[in-house]
């Protein structure tokens, strides 16, 4: 069998086991496992995403919990009916426009990745005039600019009061769905001509533009690109939470992200996919430590917090024994994994 | 008058500093023609003016009837001017294909969401180019080390793979800034060979720095020579070896006894 045609059959089977999993979840899981696997599904979607700007092009961009933030409040405003929202805005009334429309939950998330995009676009002139250093505090300013704005638009976002009570419409086929297409998608680009050029870029930006690569254009592109994903993400959020503010989407996530792709290995989507699932998992299954616990002769009693100082424990052996994290910047892919077999089975 | 490539009085400022001066040239299609100088002539600030890289203070660069000065590096490179680096400058993290199949970037048809899509027509591009890629690493014997990453390869692979991946961008014009930096005698002397096999072969027009005089005497056809970025000689190989400016800015001045 040809080895093209043997990874196209074991990413199907993949997606099967995957679908299978899913299903028997939503029939069987808990309330709590359930949210769990989605919020899984979410950061993979995000760290994916931001990875491609801070993983392929080398570029520290800081602000990503922006475009989250446009993509929850747009999705959320398009699903919320007329009514809902006469009943939420009691300061200030939504303005026009927005105030009397309604889409299905699909549509709406479309258009938070689109007016996260156009976003990203507005702001990428500023952005690309500068690098390194210069860039991740433009980046970061803007992320600030949005939360500010988003507490001073009262007729807009509804202030600091923000969005209560929306439908919980993010199930886990669309938060899956979107994470795999998402996957499937940003692996395409990576490996393609386009990708290479980004990378080129990540090495020796100077060198790049002597081989014909135009680095604002390339840049240009895996910001806009990941900006409509981290959109869709922050509207498939605003769906799980069922309740946005601008307190919920503060530089605190995009430092969760920065961590998970860092632990990921900058530059690998497998690397990212893999930090974000342990992540969002991690993060539920280390509360044991929190509660009290009974050690026969002893009782410990529950420490509140103690779950993030394990947790930071755990990055720091992460990034002692692997200092470029999990998986560098290589792929985990169907290739290496049989050849991984073949010695196993050989010895 | 020639309309293939010409330089028309470049003069490049720093500052108060004056790097380049009144720099004026036309080269032919098919010429190998060297560039020579004591350290800090200003011999690499003309290949960055001519490529993009700095816009001159006063003066054109034309090309092919054309006046490109100012144009951004990747527009330059697009248009038939490729280079390499005095210093390396691989993309070391990506393999030695990849490194190549980059300069083919600039000719890619299909957008980036076919791409994104894996569509065939894109799939088949990325072939073509890969195929190609490979001929290039093939012609420069470095076919055996395409899957090895840039940054892993011995110093002299470096500079070929750096020739490799300029003229993968299909330059009608070379620059080559340094070629034999570091090499040893048996090692420059293959590149000479190498270099007129390449122009041969492609058709293409050199024009290069070195600093290895018999490299440059025994290669070009015509040497221009810069100190403190003025222009002190120009001619065939035999001509500058003789011309007293020539010997007075690299040995100093003759002491009267």
């Amino acid at each position: 069998m040809e080895t093209s045609t043997r990874n196209t059959l074991c990413n199907i089977v993949l997606l099967a086991v995957l679908a299978v999993v899913l299903y028997v979840f939503e029939k069987h899981g808990t309330e709590y496992q359930i949210r769990i696997l989605n919020n899984m599904a979410i950061f993979i979607t995000l760290a994916v995403s931001y990875n491609l700007v801070n993983g392929f092009c080398g570029i520290l961009h800081l602000g990503p919990n922006a475009f989250i933030t446009i993509g929850a409040y747009t999705s959320a405003l398009l699903t919320m009916s007329p009514a809902e929202k006469q009943l939420s805005f009691i300061i200030e009334p939504l303005i026009w426009p927005l105030s009397v429309m309604q889409v299905p939950f699909a549509v709406s998330l479309i258009a938070a990745g689109l007016t996260a995009t156009i976003f990203a676009f507005l702001i990428s002139f500023p952005v690309f005039r500068v690098r390194g250093d210069y860039l991740a505090i433009v980046t970061l300013g803007f992320g600030e600019v949005i939360r500010v704005l988003c507490n001073a638009m009262q007729s807009l976002t509804n202030g600091p009061l923000g969005l209560k009570g929306l439908t919980p419409y993010t199930t886990l086929w669309w938060s899956w769905g979107v994470a795999v297409f998402t996957v499937v998608v940003i692996t395409k680009l990576v490996n393609s001509s386009y990708g290479r050029a980004m990378k080129a870029i990540r090495e020796d930006e100077t060198a790049a533009k002597a081989m014909g690569v135009d680095p604002f254009r390339h840049l240009l592109l895996a910001f806009l690109i990941s900006a409509f994903f981290s959109g869709v993400a922050g509207g498939l959020l605003a769906h799980l939470i069922t309740t946005i503010s601008p307190t919920l989407f503060t530089f605190f996530l995009t430092f969760n992200l920065l961590i998970i792709i860092v632990v990921g290995g900058l530059g690998s989507t497998s690397g990212a996919v893999i930090a974000a699932a342990l992540f969002a998992w991690g993060g539920e299954a280390l509360r044991v430590v929190e509660s009290p616990m009974n050690l026969g002769f002893i009782t410990l009693p529950g420490i509140p917090g103690m779950r993030m100082v394990l947790f930071s424990i755990i990055l720091m052996v992460v990034i002692l024994f692997a200092r470029r994290g999990i998986m560098g910047r290589s792929e985990l892919s169907w290739n290496r994994v049989f050849a991984a077999l073949r010695l196993q089975t050989k010895a | 008058m020639n309309d293939f490539f010409r330089l028309d009085n470049l003069v490049m400022q720093f500052g108060g500093l004056t790097a380049v001066k009144d720099f004026s040239i036309a080269i032919d299609p098919g010429e190998l023609v060297g560039l020579i100088g004591p350290n800090g002539a200003g011999k690499t600030t003309v290949f960055n003016m001519i490529t993009g890289f700095l816009t001159p203070t006063s003066g054109k660069v034309l090309w092919q009837g054309r006046d490109i000065t100012g144009a951004p590096p990747h527009a330059v490179t697009a248009q038939g001017i490729a280079r390499t680096f005095q210093n390396i400058r691989l993309f070391t993290d990506m393999t030695v294909l990849e490194n190549v199949m980059v300069s083919f970037h600039h000719t890619i048809r299909s957008r980036f969401w076919k791409a994104m899509l894996g569509l065939p027509s894109h799939k088949r591009e990325e072939r073509r180019i890969e195929n190609e890629a490979r001929g290039f690493l093939e012609e420069l014997h470095l076919g055996h080390l395409a899957d090895e990453k840039a940054g892993s390869l011995p110093y002299g692979q470096q500079r070929r793979l750096e020739i490799a991946r300029a003229l993968a961008a299909r330059p009608k014009l070379l620059l080559l800034d340094e070629p034999a930096a570091g090499m040893n005698p048996q090692e420059t002397m293959e590149l000479a060979r190498l270099v007129r096999e390449i122009r041969d072969r492609h058709r293409l027009t050199i024009f290069l720095i070195e600093h290895d005089m018999k490299f440059v005497m025994g290669l070009c056809e015509r040497i221009k020579v810069l100190d403190y970025g003025i222009t002190i000689a120009e001619g065939t190989p035999a001509e500058i070896q003789r011309h007293p400016d020539v010997i007075k800015a690299y040995l100093g001045e003759p002491k009267h006894a």
